[in-house]
Parts: structure tokens; C-alpha cells; sequence
């Protein structure tokens, strides 16, 4: 089933940029190792054999789909990537008519880390096969159901906008009628806490930020050319990172993302240090829901 | 022996009504603890919330935000933008867990000296008790 979702999307991604109506097309390669991809643009129709689609297509295509705006692309989205793509639409930053959005039906896409937590060892391959998905090892083979080695943010997906696509591969996954509960489950409980309870929780986690900004660089809805929170590398106050500094930095982020984070959950998967900073974006969607 | 902790509070008043409130206090001799830094802005809509972040990193315990009362705005619409601001700002900074009382945005105009003074007095008496915003690396 993936590999025919794969080739489908090849097929089309071939067409469209043979016939002239996209410049480049965006989607996934196969990265350094079977559960890592990258994104990759190809730009011309034989280099679209190299896309790939599986469970482990995790990166938000969205900003890498910002850096090449004003340019026609194609683009291989799921729901949450889609998301992403129209609050860059309606802040002005992408132009809809030099977009073609292919929409993918996802059931989910896979957490590396648990995948490694559940097939301990080098992974050397990584199929699809029903529900299930089969890690094979250096030594050993290992089936697991795709429902538990799904990553949080998936797990309790928001759906896809509506009529948002120009078309549809694969299975169109039914749009759920409200936000599940279970989404908001961990910023609830930290809402339970008393505020020094809560300080002391996020002093625990902050207190490992190197103020590497890989948060910021990734979100695809952070897309100032210049920003007032970022600090020079030799910056006296980004060497010295007083916790107050860490704290006003993560703080004004959340902030400017107050009304366009879509919970991609991309700043907590590339910081080096695991901060739970998807706790920020809940935190930002469900006070949204609530207005 | 050590010195008994004096709370340093930030003040981002508004030129037209809370500064001059601020004004009025000083030419009526109204008494309020020194512990004040104010600092005059055009508006209180011209005050970022990065403003008041960075001010709690430079070494503030509080920071007051005062401007006018609502429709008294010298710029008609300046003080619904802050308090809508300030509005989310202020859930951040209980979600992040600092203390609600260390952030005030008040409305004082031009002739209220005597309600500026006791504002800033209430607010160094919160923050006295309170104790001084130290952050501790676990």
C-alpha cells in the first residue's frame, strides 16, 4: 500500500513537472538512514524517483515550501503540513495560485524514537504492511501495530482544512468533528500545578537550552528576516545564559507565535536538549479554542 | 548583616495620562516608595511585551504598565491594543509559572496622583513580600 502511495505520488510528481505546470516539486528523500528523511525538492521529472513517501516523513514541509516562494511548486502535504501552509497563506507569505498542493492521506506518521525503543539495534529497513509496521534489524525482525509507535502530535491529529487541496493520494482520513481532548491531556495537567510548581518544571527543562535557536529556525510561522529575540553568537548575554534570558527568550517566542502556531511540533523534535516545547504550542491552540 | 530586599519595579507609563498622574503626585507631594524606575513612552500601546521580558532580564522584580482609562486614550485606540496584548502576555507568564503579581497594567490618568501613589505603594508591598525574581539553574 505505501509503496503504491509512493510510486503514485512519484507518477504525479513526474507529470506535473513535465508538463510545465509546476517549476520544482517538494516532498521527502530517503535520509542517512531508514528512519530519517529530508526534504527534498526535485526539479526535474526524472529526479522525482528519488521522493519518497513512508511512516517516518516527520519534517514540516511548510518552511522549507517558504524558502522557495514565488517560485511554482508542487507540494506532497499531509494534515498537519497543510495546516502549516495555510497560516502562511493568510500572513501574506506564500501566493496560492503558484502552489499546487497534492494532499496525502496519512494515518499517521511514526516516532524514530520509538521505533528505536521498540526494535533496539540498528535499523536497517523499515516496511509498511497493513496496519503494521515491520522493523527489521541487524538481528532480528520486529512487527509492532503503527497505532502505538505514533508520534503525540499525531496520535491526536486535527485533520486536514477543508477544500484546501488540488488533489487528493490515497485515502482521504475523516476530519475529526473537534479537537480531540486527549490533545491539551499534558498542558492540562501543568495547568493543575501551582505557578511556583510550574516554575520549577520549566526551570528543571529550560535550564538545558544552549540558545542554540534551532527552535526558531525550524517553525516554518517564523519567518522575520531578522529577529528581535535571536542574540549574536558572542553575544555577552547568549554566553552567559542567565536563566532569566533563556526564560524571556522562550517566553517572547511563544508570544509572536500566539495566533499563528499550528502545533506542528517541529521545535520540540529538533532540540538537542528535549525541552517539551510542543507544551508551548498546545498551550497556544488550546487558548485559541477557548476564545 | 544583610540589607533588607527593596523590590526594583520597572514603569512603562504613558505620556499623556499615567506620566502626568505620576506628575501630579510628585507637585502634590503625594509620599510613594522610591522603588519606582519609570521609564515615558508615547502610549501604552507602544509598549512590546519584549519590553517588559526584558526588563525582568535586566535584573527587574516587577513592571508596571499604566496608561489611560479606557477611552480617554490620547490616540483613541492605543490602550485596547495593550490590554489585549497584555492580556495574553500575562497568561505566558503564568504558564511559564512566574508569579502574577510581579506584572500590573493599570489605568491612571493625569489627575490622579494620589491613586498612582498607592498603586506603586500596593504594588513594592506585593513584591517586598514576594521576594526578588531569582530564577534558580536545577
Amino acid at each position: 500500500m505505501t509503496t503504491s502511495l509512493e510510486t503514485q505520488l512519484q507518477r504525479r510528481a513526474h507529470d506535473l513537472l513535465a508538463e510545465g505546470v509546476v517549476e520544482l516539486f517538494l516532498g521527502y528523500r530517503q535520509g542517512s538512514n531508514p528512519l530519517r528523511v529530508a526534504p527534498f525538492v526535485a526539479r526535474t521529472p526524472l529526479e522525482t524517483a528519488k521522493l519518497v513517501w513512508n511512516a517516518v516523513c516527520v519534517p514540516n514541509l511548510a518552511g522549507t515550501l517558504a524558502k522557495h516562494a514565488g517560485q511554482r511548486i508542487g507540494v506532497a502535504l499531509k494534515a498537519c503540513d497543510a495546516q502549516s501552509v495555510r497560516e502562511l497563506l493568510k500572513l501574506n507569505q506564500l501566493e496560492r495560485s503558484r502552489l499546487y498542493l497534492i494532499g496525502i492521506g496519512c494515518a499517521g506518521m511514526a516516532d524514530p524514537e520509538a521505533i528505536t525503543k521498540a526494535a533496539p539495534g540498528r535499523v536497517t529497513g523499515l516496511a509498511e504492511d497493513g496496519p503494521d509496521l515491520v522493523i527489521t534489524t541487524a538481528d532480528d525482525v520486529v512487527r509492532r501495530e503503527r497505532g502505538t509507535l505514533l508520534l503525540t502530535k499525531c496520535a491526536t491529529c486535527i485533520g486536514m482544512p477543508t477544500d484546501f487541496c488540488d488533489e487528493w493520494l490515497g485515502e482521504v482520513p475523516p476530519t475529526p468533528p473537534a479537537i480531540p481532548a486527549e490533545r491539551f491531556a499534558a498542558v492540562q495537567a501543568l495547568a493543575t500545578l501551582a505557578p511556583p510548581e510550574r516554575l520549577a518544571f520549566w526551570s528543571e527543562h529550560l535550564s538545558r537550552c544552549t540558545l542554540c535557536y534551532a527552535c526558531q529556525t525550524v517553525c516554518p510561522l517564523c519567518f522575520c528576516k531578522e529577529c528581535a529575540l535571536t542574540l549574536e553568537r558572542d553575544h555577552p548575554r547568549r554566553q552567559a545564559r542567565e536563566p532569566m534570558t533563556i526564560f524571556a527568550y522562550h517566553l517572547m517566542r511563544a508570544y509572536h507565535l500566539a495566533d499563528r502556531c499550528t502545533g506542528c511540533d517541529e521545535c520540540s523534535r529538533v532540540c538537542p536538549e528535549d525541552i517539551p516545547l510542543n507544551l508551548i504550542c498546545r498551550k497556544l491552540e488550546q487558548d485559541r479554542s477557548q476564545v | 548583616m544583610s540589607e533588607p530586599f527593596e523590590p526594583k519595579i520597572v514603569g512603562l507609563l504613558c505620556s499623556w495620562c499615567a506620566y502626568a498622574g505620576a506628575d501630579t503626585a510628585g507637585v502634590s507631594r503625594v509620599q510613594y516608595p522610591p522603588n519606582l524606575r519609570i521609564v515615558r513612552v508615547m502610549c501604552s500601546g507602544r509598549v512590546d511585551p519584549l519590553f517588559v521580558a526584558r526588563a525582568f532580564e535586566h535584573g527587574a522584580d516587577g513592571v508596571l504598565v499604566a496608561g489611560c482609562h479606557p477611552g480617554d486614550c490620547h490616540y483613541l485606540s492605543g490602550n485596547n491594543y495593550a490590554e489585549e496584548r497584555f492580556a495574553k502576555f500575562a497568561q505566558l507568564l503564568d504558564f511559564f509559572g512566574l508569579d502574577q503579581r510581579r506584572f500590573k497594567l493599570a489605568w491612571v490618568s493625569g489627575s490622579e496622583g494620589a491613586r498612582f501613589a498607592a498603586l506603586v505603594a500596593e504594588m513594592t508591598e506585593e513584591l517586598r513580600a514576594l521576594g526578588p525574581l531569582e530564577l534558580k539553574v536545577q
